[in-house]
Protein backbone atom coordinates (compact mmCIF):
# COMPACT_ATOMS: atom_id res chain seq x y z
CA UNK A 1 0.00 0.00 0.00
CA UNK A 2 1.14 3.46 -1.18
CA UNK A 3 1.95 5.60 2.53
CA UNK A 4 2.82 8.93 0.20
CA UNK A 5 0.07 11.42 0.97
CA UNK A 6 -1.57 12.50 -1.77
CA UNK A 7 -0.77 16.47 -3.41
CA UNK A 8 -4.25 17.26 -3.41
CA UNK A 9 -2.81 20.79 -5.06
CA UNK A 10 -1.22 19.03 -8.16
CA UNK A 11 -4.47 17.35 -9.16
CA UNK A 12 -6.09 17.70 -12.23
CA UNK A 13 -9.68 18.57 -12.78
CA UNK A 14 -12.02 17.08 -15.31
CA UNK A 15 -13.41 20.56 -16.13
CA UNK A 16 -11.80 23.78 -15.11
CA UNK A 17 -13.21 25.38 -11.92
CA UNK A 18 -14.60 28.94 -10.89
CA UNK A 19 -11.69 31.02 -9.95
CA UNK A 20 -14.13 31.78 -6.67
CA UNK A 21 -13.32 28.15 -5.64
CA UNK A 22 -9.63 28.47 -5.80
CA UNK A 23 -7.18 29.64 -2.86
CA UNK A 24 -5.44 33.19 -3.98
CA UNK A 25 -1.69 31.79 -3.15
CA UNK A 26 -1.66 28.66 -4.83
CA UNK A 27 -4.38 29.43 -7.25
CA UNK A 28 -5.86 25.66 -7.02
CA UNK A 29 -9.11 24.65 -6.00
CA UNK A 30 -9.40 24.89 -1.84
CA UNK A 31 -7.56 22.05 -0.36
CA UNK A 32 -9.29 21.68 3.62
CA UNK A 33 -10.38 25.13 3.19
CA UNK A 34 -10.28 27.59 5.96
CA UNK A 35 -11.34 31.40 6.49
CA UNK A 36 -9.92 34.59 8.15
CA UNK A 37 -11.23 37.01 10.54
CA UNK A 38 -11.35 39.59 7.23
CA UNK A 39 -13.31 36.84 5.46
CA UNK A 40 -10.87 35.68 2.86
CA UNK A 41 -10.88 32.00 2.25
CA UNK A 42 -7.12 30.32 1.74
CA UNK A 43 -6.27 26.57 2.13
CA UNK A 44 -4.97 25.96 5.37
CA UNK A 45 -0.96 25.12 4.53
CA UNK A 46 -1.36 27.48 2.49
CA UNK A 47 -2.77 30.33 5.09
CA UNK A 48 0.08 28.84 7.32
CA UNK A 49 3.04 29.30 5.15
CA UNK A 50 2.04 32.48 4.13
CA UNK A 51 1.47 33.65 8.36
CA UNK A 52 4.94 32.44 8.93
CA UNK A 53 6.54 34.87 6.77
CA UNK A 54 4.05 37.64 7.23
CA UNK A 55 1.21 38.06 10.04
CA UNK A 56 -1.02 39.89 7.44
CA UNK A 57 -3.87 38.84 5.22
CA UNK A 58 -2.02 38.44 1.52
CA UNK A 59 -5.34 39.75 0.16
CA UNK A 60 -6.12 42.66 2.34
CA UNK A 61 -2.79 42.94 4.46
CA UNK A 62 -5.23 43.19 7.93
CA UNK A 63 -2.77 42.00 10.60
CA UNK A 64 -3.31 38.30 10.85
CA UNK A 65 -2.59 35.71 14.18
CA UNK A 66 -2.92 32.24 13.09
CA UNK A 67 -6.05 31.92 16.17
CA UNK A 68 -7.76 34.33 13.19
CA UNK A 69 -7.94 31.15 11.15
CA UNK A 70 -10.77 28.80 11.09
CA UNK A 71 -12.54 26.21 9.00
CA UNK A 72 -14.51 27.47 6.36
CA UNK A 73 -18.31 26.68 6.06
CA UNK A 74 -18.63 23.20 5.23
CA UNK A 75 -20.77 24.15 2.54
CA UNK A 76 -17.49 25.72 0.82
CA UNK A 77 -15.86 22.72 2.14
CA UNK A 78 -18.08 20.26 -0.38
CA UNK A 79 -18.23 22.15 -2.89
CA UNK A 80 -14.52 21.66 -4.13
CA UNK A 81 -14.28 17.87 -2.50
CA UNK A 82 -17.34 17.12 -5.04
CA UNK A 83 -15.57 18.73 -7.76
CA UNK A 84 -14.22 15.54 -9.64
CA UNK A 85 -10.62 14.88 -10.57
CA UNK A 86 -8.39 12.43 -12.86
CA UNK A 87 -6.62 9.63 -10.96
CA UNK A 88 -2.82 11.17 -10.30
CA UNK A 89 -1.63 7.91 -11.57
CA UNK A 90 -3.06 9.30 -14.92
CA UNK A 91 0.11 9.43 -16.54
CA UNK A 92 1.06 5.86 -15.77
CA UNK A 93 -2.15 4.63 -17.86
CA UNK A 94 -5.04 5.05 -15.31
CA UNK A 95 -8.23 6.52 -16.95
CA UNK A 96 -10.46 6.47 -13.41
CA UNK A 97 -12.14 9.62 -12.56
CA UNK A 98 -14.23 10.42 -8.75
CA UNK A 99 -14.86 12.93 -6.68
CA UNK A 100 -11.86 14.55 -5.15
CA UNK A 101 -13.19 13.27 -1.74
CA UNK A 102 -12.86 9.91 -3.17
CA UNK A 103 -9.28 9.95 -4.79
CA UNK A 104 -7.78 8.73 -1.05
CA UNK A 105 -10.13 5.65 -1.54
CA UNK A 106 -9.45 4.99 -4.83
CA UNK A 107 -5.62 5.16 -4.37
CA UNK A 108 -5.53 2.96 -1.32
CA UNK A 109 -8.05 0.27 -2.54
CA UNK A 110 -8.73 0.08 -6.52
CA UNK A 111 -5.97 1.61 -8.73
CA UNK A 112 -3.93 -0.74 -10.71
CA UNK A 113 -1.32 1.95 -11.10
CA UNK A 114 0.10 1.94 -7.68
CA UNK A 115 3.27 0.51 -6.28
CA UNK A 116 2.55 -2.24 -3.76
CA UNK A 117 4.88 -4.61 -2.35
CA UNK A 118 4.87 -7.93 -4.08
CA UNK A 119 3.57 -11.42 -2.12
CA UNK A 120 6.80 -13.32 -2.45
CA UNK A 121 9.74 -11.11 -2.31
CA UNK A 122 9.00 -7.56 -1.13
CA UNK A 123 10.32 -5.75 -4.18
CA UNK A 124 8.09 -3.02 -5.87
CA UNK A 125 5.25 -4.10 -8.17
CA UNK A 126 2.04 -2.45 -9.54
CA UNK A 127 -1.42 -3.46 -8.11
CA UNK A 128 -2.24 -4.57 -11.48
CA UNK A 129 0.20 -7.45 -11.52
CA UNK A 130 0.79 -7.80 -7.76
CA UNK A 131 -2.28 -10.86 -8.50
CA UNK A 132 0.15 -12.84 -10.25
CA UNK A 133 3.60 -15.06 -9.48
CA UNK A 134 6.43 -12.90 -8.54
CA UNK A 135 7.96 -10.39 -11.27
CA UNK A 136 10.90 -10.48 -9.98
CA UNK A 137 12.06 -13.98 -10.57
CA UNK A 138 15.11 -14.02 -13.24
CA UNK A 139 13.83 -15.16 -16.92
CA UNK A 140 16.00 -16.32 -19.79
CA UNK A 141 15.70 -13.89 -23.45
CA UNK A 142 15.00 -16.03 -25.88
CA UNK A 143 16.57 -14.17 -27.95
CA UNK A 144 19.80 -13.14 -25.91
CA UNK A 145 20.11 -15.90 -23.17
CA UNK A 146 20.62 -12.97 -20.54
CA UNK A 147 18.75 -12.81 -17.39
CA UNK A 148 16.24 -10.49 -16.63
CA UNK A 149 13.57 -9.72 -14.22
CA UNK A 150 10.16 -10.90 -15.78
CA UNK A 151 9.55 -7.62 -14.61
CA UNK A 152 11.99 -5.72 -16.51
CA UNK A 153 10.99 -8.20 -19.40
CA UNK A 154 8.96 -5.74 -21.79
CA UNK A 155 11.77 -2.78 -21.55
CA UNK A 156 14.34 -5.20 -22.44
CA UNK A 157 12.63 -6.47 -25.21
CA UNK A 158 13.04 -2.96 -27.01
CA UNK A 159 16.69 -3.25 -26.84
CA UNK A 160 17.25 -6.76 -26.40
CA UNK A 161 20.85 -7.34 -28.73
CA UNK A 162 19.91 -10.73 -29.66
CA UNK A 163 16.74 -9.90 -31.49
CA UNK A 164 17.12 -8.64 -35.23
CA UNK A 165 17.19 -5.09 -36.26
CA UNK A 166 17.48 -4.05 -39.65
CA UNK A 167 19.96 -2.07 -41.06
CA UNK A 168 18.80 1.06 -41.74
CA UNK A 169 21.07 1.93 -45.06
CA UNK A 170 20.91 -1.90 -46.85
CA UNK A 171 17.98 -3.07 -45.27
CA UNK A 172 20.19 -5.88 -44.25
CA UNK A 173 18.88 -7.81 -41.47
CA UNK A 174 21.00 -8.19 -38.52
CA UNK A 175 21.28 -8.76 -34.49
CA UNK A 176 21.29 -5.49 -33.08
CA UNK A 177 24.30 -5.96 -30.78
CA UNK A 178 26.03 -6.12 -34.32
CA UNK A 179 24.30 -3.40 -36.29
CA UNK A 180 26.32 -0.92 -34.63
CA UNK A 181 29.72 -2.36 -35.80
CA UNK A 182 27.91 -3.19 -39.28
CA UNK A 183 27.31 0.74 -39.58
CA UNK A 184 31.03 1.15 -39.48
CA UNK A 185 31.51 -1.18 -42.68
CA UNK A 186 28.03 -1.26 -44.50
CA UNK A 187 28.52 -0.23 -48.28
CA UNK A 188 25.43 1.73 -48.56
CA UNK A 189 26.55 3.38 -45.25
CA UNK A 190 26.68 7.39 -45.82
CA UNK A 191 29.28 8.81 -44.88
CA UNK A 192 31.74 11.83 -45.48
CA UNK A 193 34.71 11.99 -47.22
CA UNK A 194 37.93 11.26 -44.85
CA UNK A 195 39.49 14.91 -45.42
CA UNK A 196 36.04 16.28 -44.31
CA UNK A 197 37.44 17.82 -41.28
CA UNK A 198 39.99 19.78 -44.14
CA UNK A 199 36.88 21.20 -45.65
CA UNK A 200 35.49 18.35 -47.92
CA UNK A 201 32.12 18.86 -48.45
CA UNK A 202 31.45 15.93 -49.83
CA UNK A 203 29.00 13.06 -48.55
CA UNK A 204 27.77 9.68 -50.20
CA UNK A 205 27.75 5.66 -49.67
CA UNK A 206 30.51 4.44 -48.08
CA UNK A 207 31.30 2.46 -51.50
CA UNK A 208 31.77 5.29 -53.46
CA UNK A 209 33.98 6.87 -51.25
CA UNK A 210 37.38 5.42 -53.32
CA UNK A 211 36.15 6.51 -56.44
CA UNK A 212 35.61 9.93 -54.76
CA UNK A 213 39.03 10.16 -53.24
CA UNK A 214 40.57 9.38 -56.34
CA UNK A 215 39.72 13.22 -57.59
CA UNK A 216 39.23 14.88 -54.38
CA UNK A 217 41.24 18.09 -54.37
CA UNK A 218 41.43 17.77 -50.33
CA UNK A 219 43.12 14.80 -50.11
CA UNK A 220 45.61 15.77 -52.41
CA UNK A 221 46.25 18.49 -50.37
CA UNK A 222 46.21 16.68 -47.26
CA UNK A 223 49.58 16.59 -46.20
CA UNK A 224 50.36 20.43 -46.70
CA UNK A 225 47.04 21.36 -45.21
CA UNK A 226 47.70 18.99 -42.02
CA UNK A 227 50.79 20.90 -41.82
CA UNK A 228 49.27 23.81 -41.68
CA UNK A 229 47.00 23.23 -39.24
CA UNK A 230 49.25 21.67 -36.77
CA UNK A 231 51.41 24.97 -37.05
CA UNK A 232 48.33 26.95 -36.64
CA UNK A 233 47.77 24.97 -33.45
CA UNK A 234 51.17 25.63 -32.50
CA UNK A 235 51.01 29.13 -32.87
CA UNK A 236 47.16 28.81 -31.52
CA UNK A 237 49.02 27.87 -27.87
CA UNK A 238 52.06 30.22 -27.93
CA UNK A 239 49.67 32.58 -28.68
CA UNK A 240 47.71 31.77 -25.82
CA UNK A 241 50.55 31.26 -23.15
CA UNK A 242 52.08 34.85 -24.30
CA UNK A 243 48.28 36.38 -23.64
CA UNK A 244 48.50 34.75 -20.43
CA UNK A 245 51.98 36.06 -19.67
CA UNK A 246 50.79 39.77 -20.57
CA UNK A 247 47.81 38.90 -18.67
CA UNK A 248 50.24 38.32 -15.66
CA UNK A 249 52.31 41.40 -16.21
CA UNK A 250 49.77 43.93 -16.85
CA UNK A 251 48.63 44.15 -13.24
CA UNK A 252 52.33 44.58 -12.18
CA UNK A 253 53.39 47.54 -14.23
CA UNK A 254 49.90 48.89 -13.42
CA UNK A 255 50.48 48.58 -9.81
CA UNK A 256 53.87 50.31 -10.11
CA UNK A 257 52.73 52.79 -12.09
CA UNK A 258 49.68 52.84 -9.83
CA UNK A 259 51.45 55.95 -7.33
CA UNK A 260 51.04 58.58 -9.18
CA UNK A 261 50.95 57.99 -12.58
CA UNK A 262 47.36 59.69 -12.93
CA UNK A 263 47.62 62.84 -11.84
CA UNK A 264 51.10 63.01 -13.65
CA UNK A 265 49.27 62.53 -16.73
CA UNK A 266 46.67 64.83 -15.79
CA UNK A 267 49.30 67.62 -15.50
CA UNK A 268 51.25 66.10 -18.70
CA UNK A 269 48.03 66.80 -20.74
CA UNK A 270 47.20 69.65 -19.28
CA UNK A 271 50.91 71.48 -19.71
CA UNK A 272 50.40 70.09 -23.64
CA UNK A 273 46.99 71.91 -24.06
CA UNK A 274 48.07 75.41 -22.78
CA UNK A 275 51.01 75.10 -24.74
CA UNK A 276 49.33 74.15 -27.78
CA UNK A 277 47.49 77.34 -27.00
CA UNK A 278 50.10 79.33 -26.56
CA UNK A 279 51.64 78.60 -30.25
CA UNK A 280 48.32 79.46 -31.71
CA UNK A 281 48.32 83.10 -29.90
CA UNK A 282 51.73 83.10 -31.06
CA UNK A 283 51.19 82.19 -34.79
CA UNK A 284 48.35 84.25 -35.02
CA UNK A 285 50.17 87.24 -32.92
CA UNK A 286 53.39 87.39 -35.79
CA UNK A 287 51.19 87.45 -38.78
CA UNK A 288 49.18 90.48 -37.05
CA UNK A 289 52.62 91.84 -36.83
CA UNK A 290 53.79 91.25 -40.31
CA UNK A 291 50.40 92.94 -41.59
CA UNK A 292 50.91 95.43 -39.76
CA UNK A 293 54.84 95.70 -40.54
CA UNK A 294 54.31 95.97 -44.34
CA UNK A 295 51.02 98.53 -43.67
CA UNK A 296 53.63 100.69 -42.36
CA UNK A 297 56.09 100.90 -44.44
CA UNK A 298 53.97 101.40 -47.26
CA UNK A 299 52.86 104.25 -45.06
CA UNK A 300 56.11 105.49 -44.19
CA UNK A 301 56.84 105.31 -48.20
CA UNK A 302 53.99 107.05 -48.83
CA UNK A 303 55.07 109.98 -47.03
CA UNK A 304 58.53 110.12 -47.57
CA UNK A 305 58.34 109.94 -51.61
CA UNK A 306 55.81 113.29 -51.12
CA UNK A 307 58.01 114.80 -48.58
CA UNK A 308 61.36 114.12 -50.93
CA UNK A 309 59.33 115.56 -54.00
CA UNK A 310 58.07 118.48 -52.44
CA UNK A 311 61.63 119.23 -50.96
CA UNK A 312 63.35 118.65 -54.41
CA UNK A 313 60.37 120.98 -55.38
CA UNK A 314 61.27 123.59 -52.70
CA UNK A 315 65.53 123.07 -53.66
CA UNK A 316 64.73 123.83 -56.95
CA UNK A 317 62.49 127.23 -56.03
CA UNK A 318 65.47 128.17 -53.77
CA UNK A 319 68.03 127.73 -56.64
CA UNK A 320 66.51 129.95 -58.80
CA UNK A 321 65.25 132.42 -56.95
CA UNK A 322 69.08 132.07 -56.04
CA UNK A 323 70.12 132.33 -60.05
CA UNK A 324 67.99 135.31 -59.94
CA UNK A 325 69.45 137.09 -56.58
CA UNK A 326 72.68 136.35 -58.38
CA UNK A 327 72.09 137.70 -61.74
CA UNK A 328 70.33 140.79 -59.98
CA UNK A 329 73.08 141.44 -57.97
CA UNK A 330 75.49 141.05 -61.26
CA UNK A 331 73.41 143.10 -63.30
CA UNK A 332 73.60 145.83 -60.07
CA UNK A 333 77.22 145.39 -59.91
CA UNK A 334 77.88 145.41 -63.60
CA UNK A 335 75.45 148.28 -64.42
CA UNK A 336 77.09 150.39 -61.39
CA UNK A 337 80.67 150.29 -63.14
CA UNK A 338 79.18 150.70 -66.64
CA UNK A 339 77.35 153.85 -65.02
CA UNK A 340 81.15 154.53 -63.53
CA UNK A 341 82.85 153.85 -66.64
CA UNK A 342 81.00 155.05 -69.67
CA UNK A 343 79.28 157.90 -67.60
CA UNK A 344 75.66 156.46 -68.49
CA UNK A 345 73.72 156.52 -71.90
CA UNK A 346 69.85 155.55 -71.41
CA UNK A 347 70.60 153.35 -74.53
CA UNK A 348 73.51 151.10 -73.07
CA UNK A 349 71.61 148.86 -71.15
CA UNK A 350 70.13 147.18 -73.97
CA UNK A 351 73.63 147.05 -75.77
CA UNK A 352 75.16 145.38 -72.91
CA UNK A 353 72.28 143.71 -72.04
CA UNK A 354 73.18 141.76 -74.96
CA UNK A 355 75.93 140.26 -74.26
CA UNK A 356 74.88 139.31 -70.70
CA UNK A 357 71.76 137.40 -72.25
CA UNK A 358 73.18 134.03 -73.29
CA UNK A 359 74.93 133.88 -69.85
CA UNK A 360 71.43 134.52 -68.18
CA UNK A 361 69.69 131.91 -70.97
CA UNK A 362 72.60 129.52 -69.92
CA UNK A 363 72.35 129.77 -66.05
CA UNK A 364 68.24 129.33 -66.52
CA UNK A 365 68.77 126.27 -68.86
CA UNK A 366 71.19 125.20 -66.52
CA UNK A 367 68.49 125.64 -63.58
CA UNK A 368 66.27 124.21 -65.76
CA UNK A 369 68.50 121.27 -66.14
CA UNK A 370 68.88 120.93 -62.39
CA UNK A 371 65.25 121.51 -61.60
CA UNK A 372 64.90 118.55 -63.49
CA UNK A 373 67.42 116.20 -62.02
CA UNK A 374 66.18 117.29 -58.58
CA UNK A 375 62.39 116.31 -59.64
CA UNK A 376 63.58 113.23 -61.04
CA UNK A 377 65.41 112.42 -57.64
CA UNK B 1 15.22 20.62 -9.24
CA UNK B 2 11.72 19.89 -7.59
CA UNK B 3 8.81 19.35 -9.99
CA UNK B 4 6.95 23.34 -10.80
CA UNK B 5 4.40 24.21 -8.69
CA UNK B 6 1.18 24.11 -10.18
CA UNK B 7 0.32 27.36 -9.67
CA UNK B 8 3.98 28.54 -11.69
CA UNK B 9 2.70 26.47 -14.35
CA UNK B 10 -0.89 28.20 -14.56
CA UNK B 11 0.71 31.79 -14.42
CA UNK B 12 2.93 31.07 -17.22
CA UNK B 13 0.00 29.54 -19.18
CA UNK B 14 -2.32 32.38 -18.67
CA UNK B 15 0.76 35.08 -19.00
CA UNK B 16 1.22 33.60 -22.76
CA UNK B 17 -2.38 32.92 -23.78
CA UNK B 18 -3.68 36.29 -22.03
CA UNK B 19 -0.37 39.28 -21.88
CA UNK B 20 -1.36 42.16 -20.17
CA UNK B 21 -1.09 44.96 -22.79
CA UNK B 22 2.39 46.66 -23.09
CA UNK B 23 4.26 43.60 -21.21
CA UNK B 24 6.11 40.42 -22.00
CA UNK B 25 7.43 37.54 -20.11
CA UNK B 26 8.65 34.59 -21.52
CA UNK B 27 10.28 31.56 -19.45
CA UNK B 28 13.53 30.02 -20.77
CA UNK B 29 12.98 26.29 -22.13
CA UNK B 30 15.32 25.34 -20.01
CA UNK B 31 14.33 27.12 -16.90
CA UNK B 32 10.99 27.90 -16.36
CA UNK B 33 11.43 29.78 -13.18
CA UNK B 34 13.52 32.06 -15.00
CA UNK B 35 11.46 34.44 -17.22
CA UNK B 36 12.92 37.04 -20.13
CA UNK B 37 10.01 40.33 -19.42
CA UNK B 38 9.63 43.23 -22.37
CA UNK B 39 7.50 46.16 -20.60
CA UNK B 40 6.75 49.07 -22.94
CA UNK B 41 7.45 52.97 -21.65
CA UNK B 42 3.77 54.24 -20.06
CA UNK B 43 2.23 56.89 -22.16
CA UNK B 44 2.99 60.27 -21.61
CA UNK B 45 6.07 59.56 -19.22
CA UNK B 46 9.69 60.15 -20.45
CA UNK B 47 10.01 56.40 -20.79
CA UNK B 48 7.08 56.54 -23.60
CA UNK B 49 7.74 54.64 -26.89
CA UNK B 50 10.64 52.91 -24.90
CA UNK B 51 11.15 49.02 -24.92
CA UNK B 52 12.27 47.99 -21.53
CA UNK B 53 14.20 44.51 -21.01
CA UNK B 54 13.87 43.09 -17.28
CA UNK B 55 14.55 39.49 -15.73
CA UNK B 56 12.59 37.78 -13.73
CA UNK B 57 13.54 34.80 -11.73
CA UNK B 58 10.90 33.00 -9.26
CA UNK B 59 12.89 31.49 -5.79
CA UNK B 60 12.89 27.92 -4.40
CA UNK B 61 9.44 29.12 -2.40
CA UNK B 62 7.41 31.36 -4.67
CA UNK B 63 5.13 32.53 -3.68
CA UNK B 64 6.14 32.76 -0.29
CA UNK B 65 8.79 35.39 -1.24
CA UNK B 66 8.31 37.75 -4.26
CA UNK B 67 10.12 36.93 -7.78
CA UNK B 68 13.12 38.70 -8.14
CA UNK B 69 13.34 41.41 -10.85
CA UNK B 70 15.74 43.65 -12.53
CA UNK B 71 16.07 46.07 -15.09
CA UNK B 72 18.18 44.95 -17.81
CA UNK B 73 17.74 48.06 -20.26
CA UNK B 74 19.48 51.15 -18.76
CA UNK B 75 16.82 53.80 -17.49
CA UNK B 76 17.18 56.24 -16.03
CA UNK B 77 15.02 56.57 -13.11
CA UNK B 78 15.30 57.33 -8.88
CA UNK B 79 13.50 54.80 -8.18
CA UNK B 80 16.14 52.22 -10.59
CA UNK B 81 19.42 51.96 -10.03
CA UNK B 82 22.72 51.75 -11.93
CA UNK B 83 22.25 47.70 -11.52
CA UNK B 84 19.01 47.69 -12.48
CA UNK B 85 17.89 47.03 -9.14
CA UNK B 86 13.97 48.47 -8.57
CA UNK B 87 12.96 50.04 -5.09
CA UNK B 88 9.13 49.05 -4.74
CA UNK B 89 7.83 47.76 -1.76
CA UNK B 90 5.62 44.99 -3.14
CA UNK B 91 8.84 43.36 -4.41
CA UNK B 92 10.42 44.00 -0.72
CA UNK B 93 8.29 44.39 2.80
CA UNK B 94 5.05 44.53 1.23
CA UNK B 95 5.13 41.37 -0.67
CA UNK B 96 1.94 39.29 -0.41
CA UNK B 97 1.68 35.66 -2.18
CA UNK B 98 -1.38 36.39 -3.24
CA UNK B 99 0.40 38.86 -5.91
CA UNK B 100 1.44 37.21 -9.30
CA UNK B 101 3.99 38.30 -12.13
CA UNK B 102 1.55 40.14 -14.16
CA UNK B 103 0.27 42.16 -11.25
CA UNK B 104 3.84 42.84 -10.00
CA UNK B 105 4.92 43.48 -13.72
CA UNK B 106 2.04 45.75 -14.12
CA UNK B 107 3.49 47.82 -11.04
CA UNK B 108 6.76 48.21 -12.57
CA UNK B 109 5.04 50.17 -15.32
CA UNK B 110 3.25 52.04 -13.40
CA UNK B 111 6.01 52.93 -11.51
CA UNK B 112 7.45 54.09 -14.72
CA UNK B 113 4.55 56.65 -15.27
CA UNK B 114 4.75 57.53 -11.65
CA UNK B 115 8.76 58.39 -10.56
CA UNK B 116 8.81 58.56 -6.44
CA UNK B 117 11.90 60.33 -6.03
CA UNK B 118 11.15 60.98 -1.92
CA UNK B 119 11.58 57.24 -1.94
CA UNK B 120 15.31 56.86 -4.21
CA UNK B 121 17.35 54.18 -4.68
CA UNK B 122 19.69 55.97 -7.47
CA UNK B 123 20.26 58.94 -5.05
CA UNK B 124 21.76 61.34 -7.54
CA UNK B 125 19.02 60.63 -10.06
CA UNK B 126 16.46 61.43 -7.42
CA UNK B 127 18.30 64.63 -6.04
CA UNK B 128 18.38 66.08 -9.93
CA UNK B 129 15.04 65.11 -9.97
CA UNK B 130 13.85 67.28 -7.30
CA UNK B 131 15.88 70.15 -8.25
CA UNK B 132 15.25 70.08 -12.10
CA UNK B 133 12.20 68.03 -12.52
CA UNK B 134 12.34 69.39 -16.34
CA UNK B 135 15.61 68.40 -17.15
CA UNK B 136 15.23 65.13 -15.15
CA UNK B 137 12.43 64.29 -17.28
CA UNK B 138 15.01 65.23 -20.73
CA UNK B 139 18.05 63.13 -19.75
CA UNK B 140 15.09 60.41 -18.92
CA UNK B 141 13.79 60.75 -22.49
CA UNK B 142 17.12 60.88 -23.80
CA UNK B 143 18.17 57.73 -22.39
CA UNK B 144 14.97 56.01 -23.42
CA UNK B 145 15.66 56.78 -27.01
CA UNK B 146 19.21 55.97 -27.09
CA UNK B 147 19.04 52.51 -24.64
CA UNK B 148 15.11 52.05 -24.89
CA UNK B 149 14.28 51.49 -28.44
CA UNK B 150 15.17 49.43 -31.48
Amino acid sequence: MDSEQIDYQSLNYLSTVDHNLCCPICRSPLVDPVYTTCLHTFCSTCINKALERSQTCPVDRTPLQAEDVSPAPIMIANLVNELAVLCPNSELGCTFTCARYLVEAHLSHDCEFVYMKCRECGDKVLRRDAGRECLHQLEECTHCFQHIKKIDMEAHEKECPGLLGECMHCRLEIERSELKEHEFTCEEATISCSSSSLGCPWSGQRKELSHHQAACPFTFLRPVLQAHAERLTKLELENRTLRKRIEQLTPRINQSNTTEPLSFDEQAYQFLTEQEHMRQDMERLSATLGELEIKQGMLLMNESLRTKEELAGIRAAINGIRMQIHWLLTVRVHGTEHRHVVGGGAGTPSNSAGPSHPAEHSASRRLSDNFGQGVKL
Amino acid sequence: MAALPKRIIKETERLVADPVPGINATPHEDNLRYFDVTIHGPASSPYEEGIFRLELFLPEDYPMSPPKIRFLTKIYHPNIDKLGRICLDVLKTNWSPALQIRTILLSIQALLGAPNPEDPLANDVAQRWKEDEKAAIETAREWTRTHATV
